[in-house]
């Protein structure tokens, strides 16, 4: 480096072999960035997935270290638990309020709301993705327009007529109103979760071979027959993806279930009415909210670990010759 | 089994006619080939038979009974299809017995029938593979096992060797021969391959823009094809054509001309006629007795040779100066197929003789075929 003619960082450049610099750590690090930017990438990337895993998880690690902490909400550090560790919450939810039962509640009308979904936007999605018919474009815009309508917009209208009574609905219903019952809450969310389950599916469907749906025709089925032995199986992928979807968000919602009902477990109030029962008038047991709130995502994280085989198993791999 | 009967059978979508007026007779037991160029409406043809597509006017009956108005599987068909169409999830085992179990056959029938169906394919203990598993010539063979298994009164296939590769194609074309013949079913067969056509028919459909253009056995269709289309779309390499008219004794072109008498062959002089003659029905002068009945002979130049070991294709000139034609044929330009042992050069002086016995006169006009071949003139005696 004795040369002063020319400039020192150009004749470092020019060196082959990098120059023995005193750096620290990080400068030495970005140096061989620099040199090879895939391990930037890399490093991107583990730091992405490092911040959206921390963002995701922490919240879900305070909840369990509020949970086992009794009632010392206060004493519960960022880390630790409060001493001592109480997991009496994990009992006293199913004792202080029958919160098993609002869970059921809640996992019963996602259930039934997803069947519902399933079987409609399968019909809807064939209609769609596979047949030419004249009005199809304004059709499917309509469906589209009415995604985009706020759930609110809703309410009202569909309150006063859950609220009616019907003479009809007397011998089923108690006092011939649909307001207190599960068809309140998935009536209205089936057909709410409705347009992003047709649009999913009608993807999948109309991307099977026509000669599939032909030979299941010339082999013995109807049309429908046909659309639920071999095109629904084959979009395995696009189904469970469009179940696994409207199962979460029906299993969370609250704005229609919890104003289509008075609250109470026996009227079908959902989960998120039971972990705020634990909401007292004078106190808040966050303890027994955050256990609550552990507890019910036990069945959603148990659906997708199922649904994630079927999300990733690629069975339409080799399904016709190209 | 089952015969097949198209009455004025016509299919329209929004501005096109794809299949039009068609009347169509298949026997019973008979292997039937709808052979035309690509979107000529066999394939439409085979779907109307099928029950996919309906159509849009007249009737269509199986074994006697209409069904016009009968979805797909109360029609007792079967299919194979171009893109084999298995089920890519189900095995083996079930893909050939899903029509069987869709109609409620008990499991040892069921089990019998698709071991059966599995022997005359040649598919034995592949039953638990998926499709994904098999090769391309396997995979057709599940497929034809599932169209077999029902026992189907028709049998349809829709260009089902397309995507076989060359030496499967052959292989597999005297299987379905050998299955027709142990079947004994009705089978109608969809191809654009005149080749395919020619070798398992028994009599062949020709279809050109929706429209029935002759139904024969292959080898009327190749001698005595009813229309300059069917001439020039059967047998390989095509017929080659001459315009001119008639003049008073014989037929004149640009480039060629031959003596007959035109009232023996219904053509009146003046009227415009296209002269058709295959390939093989032109011979080299000096081996003139291989026609059976020669014409005068033409001079011609050579332009490009193609050997195919055995036989040489020849493009000939009737001129030096003739241009060759940029698409197809021109007029002056004709190809003859040789012996492969015939020592010709390009670019060199030939004598070619026809074969009058096998030259085609068609109307210019409605390029119906007047006649299949020209006979000399009977008083004259002397050879034109």
């Amino acid at each position: 480096m004795a040369d002063t003619e020319t400039h020192p960082d150009v004749e470092a450049q020019q060196q082959s072999q990098e120059p023995e610099l005193d750096r620290g750590f990080f400068e030495a690090y970005a140096a061989k960035m620099i040199s090879n930017p895939d391990r930037a990438y890399r490093m991107a990337f583990y730091v992405a997935t490092f911040f959206f895993l921390v963002t995701t998880l922490f919240p879900f690690y305070w909840l369990a270290m509020i949970a086992i902490s009794g009632d010392n909400v206060a004493d519960v550090g960022i880390f630790t638990p409060a001493t001592p560790v109480e997991l009496g919450a994990f009992i006293e939810i199913f004792t202080q309020l029958p919160f098993h039962r609002f869970v059921f509640n809640s996992f019963l009308i996602a259930t039934v709301a997803t069947v519902i979904v399933l079987f409609v936007a399968s019909l809807a999605g064939y209609v769609f993705g596979r047949l030419r018919f004249r009005g199809k474009q304004p059709l499917l815009l309509l469906v589209l327009v009415t995604s985009f309508f706020p759930p609110a917009a809703f309410f009202v209208p569909l309150n006063r007529l859950f609220n009616t009574n019907v003479d009809v609905l007397r011998p089923i219903m108690q006092d011939g109103s649909l307001y207190n019952t599960p068809y309140a809450i998935f009536l209205p969310l089936s057909a709410l979760f409705l347009p992003l389950s047709i649009f999913i599916l009608m993807t999948f469907y109309s991307q099977i071979p026509e000669g599939l749906e032909d030979a299941a025709r010339i082999e013995g089925t109807t049309r429908l027959g046909a659309l639920f032995r071999v095109i629904v199986p084959l979009s395995a992928p696009g189904v469970a993806t469009a179940g696994v979807l409207t199962f979460i968000s029906v299993y969370n919602e609250y704005f229609f279930s919890s104003l289509m009902t008075d609250g109470r477990a026996e009227n079908w109030a959902p989960m998120l009415e039971g972990v705020l029962g634990f909401r007292g008038q004078f106190a808040v047991d966050y303890h027994l909210m955050a256990a609550a709130s552990i507890v019910a995502v036990l069945p959603v994280a148990i659906l997708v670990v199922v649904a994630q085989e079927k999300i990733v198993s690629g069975l339409t791999a080799g399904a016709v010759k190209e | 089994m089952a015969s097949v009967t198209l009455e004025s059978v016509t299919k329209r979508y929004e501005d096109v006619t794809a299949v039009d007026n068609m009347n169509l007779d298949i026997n019973d037991g008979e292997f039937l080939t709808l052979v035309g160029p690509s979107g000529c409406g066999k394939s439409t043809t085979m779907e109307m038979i099928a029950g996919l597509t309906k159509a849009s006017e007249g009737d269509v009956y199986i074994g006697g009974r209409n069904v016009t108005n009968l979805p797909p599987k109360d029609r007792g068909i079967s299919m194979v299809f171009q893109n084999i169409a298995l089920f890519p999830h189900m095995d083996v085992y079930d893909n050939i017995s899903f029509g069987l179990r869709l109609r409620k056959y008990d499991q040892d029938e069921v089990e019998r029938r698709v071991q059966e169906a599995a022997d005359v394919v040649q598919l034995k203990g592949m039953m638990d593979r998926m499709p994904k598993e098999m090769s391309g010539g396997q995979r057709q063979r599940v497929a034809i096992a599932r169209a077999i298994v029902r026992d189907p009164g028709v049998f349809l296939m829709d260009e089902p060797l397309a995507n076989l590769d060359a030496e499967l194609k052959v292989h597999m074309r005297t299987q379905l021969q050998r299955l027709h013949r142990e079947l004994d079913t009705t089978i109608v067969y969809v191809t654009h391959d005149q080749a395919q056509a020619m070798t398992m028919s028994d009599r062949i459909a020709v279809i050109n823009g929706g429209v029935l253009q002759q139904v024969a056995p292959p080898l009327e269709c190749y001698n005595e094809p009813k229309n300059k289309f069917v001439a020039g779309f059967i047998g390989s390499p095509a017929m080659n054509f001459f315009h001119g008219t008639v003049t008073d004794d014989g037929f004149d072109s640009k480039y060629m001309g031959m003596q007959f008498d035109p009232a023996a062959h219904g053509v009146e002089p003046g009227q415009d006629v296209i002269l058709g003659v295959r390939p093989e029905d032109v011979h080299l002068d000096y081996k003139k007795e291989d026609a059976d009945d020669p014409s005068r002979t033409y001079s011609v130049v050579t332009d490009v040779l193609e050997p195919m070991g055995d036989e040489v294709f020849a493009y000939l000139l009737f001129d030096r100066d003739v241009e060759a034609g940029a698409e197809g044929r021109g007029e002056g330009q004709i190809l003859i197929s040789l012996e492969p042992d015939t020592v010709v050069g390009e670019e060199e002086d030939i004598e070619i003789v026809f074969d009058r016995e096998n030259v085609h006169l068609f109307d210019a006009e409605s390029t119906e075929a007047i006649t299949h071949s020209i006979q000399k003139r009977a008083e004259s005696g002397t050879a034109d």
